[in-house]
């Protein structure tokens, strides 16, 4: 799966659970960047995450990640 | 020795003089070993037994940082797992037997005696060393924060025991976090003129909730608590609707004191409030609430539940916020009360989760005239209620008292008293003034901060009339050495 399709498959994610009409997630994109993401909500979008792409995130992985380009990076690691 | 008073300023005066002395500024590693004497010093003041322990426990965690970030690179996750399981267990360790030890065994022997078993357990009788549930923390964060791979370990012990032992926050925090703070002493600290003038008025800040308003409402708030039988329905109903503002004006009057004098050594010190009077429910009131703690909580006991709960939906969510909430209440302390404070605070969670509101807030927006909404006002006040009567249980002595204070409100004299009557007329108008400035001071640090931060030769002036009115308020204020609610805790 190419990078940009899951930022793709993301936004669209994000929006939904968020609540949003527009979102352009980046490698550097952190909660701090969207007043709607907090530790709630954060859970919500790994269990759509999960669901959408067909994984399951240990819980460390969860925790050590600093931002959004990282979370990608487990996804990839995941779908290989 | 309490940040207001003339102990602490003349301790203050010879760390500040020192700390700056040109030689000192030169190379970081001297600052901060005379940030650490300082440090244990102030603390061996307060209480000297404990510095031994302090020292050992510094080490402790310094030699296991160092260790779970070695099997991180060895590839070893499980020894890196286990030692830091082995840290936060050594950490609650530490906490239980200063804290719970004699809370635990006098109800063990209570529940023994109860189904026949006669047992004597003579009182344990440890005494609780001021700031111990401030420092572990700080202790726990570090390893965890080394295990999520979030900072590396300090190279320096010397470092790490100023971090661990920094004297304006280990009485009653802030709890900073290593990742924030560790990197501000790998440099050598220049006097910041308008770091330090900020500092100072948040000093003064701090110094004018604290003793003009919270110790004036404390002198209420204690009667109410303590000797409730002798009082009036009228008195113990003002006294409880004081209350969260004391408690407030107290516990944020001591952040501003402990950031200001921070910040007069040039060091950035987390907040440990975000105006917490105009959270509009109890979910908005804890993201306002001892933002140390709470965010501290959040990280490291709420997050790794929600994760593990994820899949379980609105029942997961409320576990974990339950879970989350009853160590808030046990953090504070050894009492059923505490634990029933958490029951409290997860159940009024209930219907925000049944309805979807439990999330982040929307920003505040302001009415006419740049006043607060009629809605919101409804829900700051419904908010403060709340809390109020969650103030009852968590200063009672024991369950039974809470009851025999419901007890002694509702049956007792009902004639009515003047609120005005309670308190002076300038306590009153301190309080009025409080409330004004919370609102319209709400996106700064705090209410009496310059916009631009930038203090010039003019401004200078006026902090020095400032530091005089903060010095007066000190002298003339009766109840100059009063305890710091937070300081039990």
């Amino acid at each position: 799966m190419e990078r940009s399709e899951i930022y793709e498959k993301l936004n669209e994610i994000f929006c939904d659970v968020l609540d949003l009409d527009e979102v352009h997630l980046t490698d550097a994109s952190v909660a701090d960047d969207i007043e709607e993401w907090d530790s709630l909500s954060h859970i919500q979008l790994i269990v759509a995450i999960e669901k959408a792409f067909g994984i399951k995130f240990t819980s460390l992985e969860i925790m050590k990640w600093n931002n959004v380009g990282e979370m990608v990076n487990s996804i990839i690691a995941k779908k290989q | 020795m309490v940040i207001n008073s003339f102990s602490f300023l003349a301790f203050f005066a010879v760390v500040f003089l020192v700390y700056f002395l040109p030689w000192m500024r030169q190379c970081h590693t001297r600052q901060n070993l005379w940030l650490l004497l300082a440090s244990y010093f102030f603390y061996g003041f307060v209480d000297w037994k404990m510095l031994p322990v302090l020292l050992a426990i510094t080490m402790a965690f310094w030699f296991l940082g160092g260790f779970i970030r070695k099997s991180i690179d060895r590839g070893n996750a499980k020894a890196a797992s286990r030692s830091t399981t082995l840290g936060v267990l050594l950490g609650i360790g530490l906490l239980f037997y200063f804290k719970y030890l004699n809370f635990f065994a006098g109800s063990f022997a209570k529940l023994l005696n109860a189904i026949g078993l006669h047992v004597s357990w003579s009182t344990l009788n440890i005494v609780l060393p001021v700031g111990v549930s401030f420092f572990t923390f700080k202790l726990i964060s570090y390893v965890i924060e080394i295990h999520r791979e979030k900072i590396q370990p300090s190279e320096n012990f010397l470092e790490f025991a100023t971090y661990i032992a920094f004297f304006p926050t280990i009485m009653a925090g802030p709890i900073d976090r290593p990742g924030k703070f560790l990197p501000q002493l790998r440099q050598a600290h220049q006097f910041n003129y308008n770091l330090a003038m900020d500092g100072c008025q948040q000093i003064l800040w701090g110094i004018f909730t604290k003793m003009v308003i919270a110790d004036s409402i404390a002198a209420i708030t204690h009667d109410a608590w303590s000797i409730y039988t002798e009082k009036s329905s009228w008195y113990l109903i003002y006294a409880i609707l004081l209350s969260p503002i004391q408690v407030y004006a107290d516990f944020d009057g001591y952040s501003n004191m402990a950031i200001g004098v921070g910040k007069i050594l040039g060091f950035n010190i987390t907040k440990n409030f975000d105006h917490p009077l105009l959270a509009r429910n109890v979910s908005e009131y804890w993201r306002r609430w001892h933002l140390s703690l709470t965010g501290w909580i959040t990280d490291y006991v709420f997050m790794p539940l929600n994760v593990r709960f994820r899949n379980w939906g609105n029942l997961g969510i409320f576990l974990a916020i339950s879970i989350n909430l009853l160590v808030i209440g046990m953090w504070h302390g050894a009492n059923w009360t505490y634990v029933l404070f958490g029951v409290y605070h997860s159940l009024l969670f209930l219907p925000l989760i049944l309805t979807g509101k439990f999330g982040k807030n929307k920003k505040l927006k302001p009415g006419r005239w740049g006043c607060v909404q009629f809605k919101d006002l409804l829900g700051m006040i419904g908010t403060h209620l709340l809390m109020a009567l969650g103030h009852i249980i968590i200063f009672s002595a024991g369950v039974p008292s809470i009851i025999r204070l419901f007890k002694c409100m509702i049956n007792g004299d009902w004639s009515f008293v003047n609120p005005l009557s309670l308190l002076s007329w300038y306590s009153i108008l301190s309080i009025v003034v409080l409330l004004v400035l919370e609102w319209f001071t709400r996106n700064k640090e705090f209410a009496i901060q310059r916009v631009s931060k930038d203090y010039t030769s003019k401004t200078f002036r006026i902090v020095f009339l400032d530091m005089l009115l903060a010095l007066a308020i000190v002298i003339f204020s009766a109840s100059a050495n009063a305890e710091f609610v937070y300081f039990q805790f």
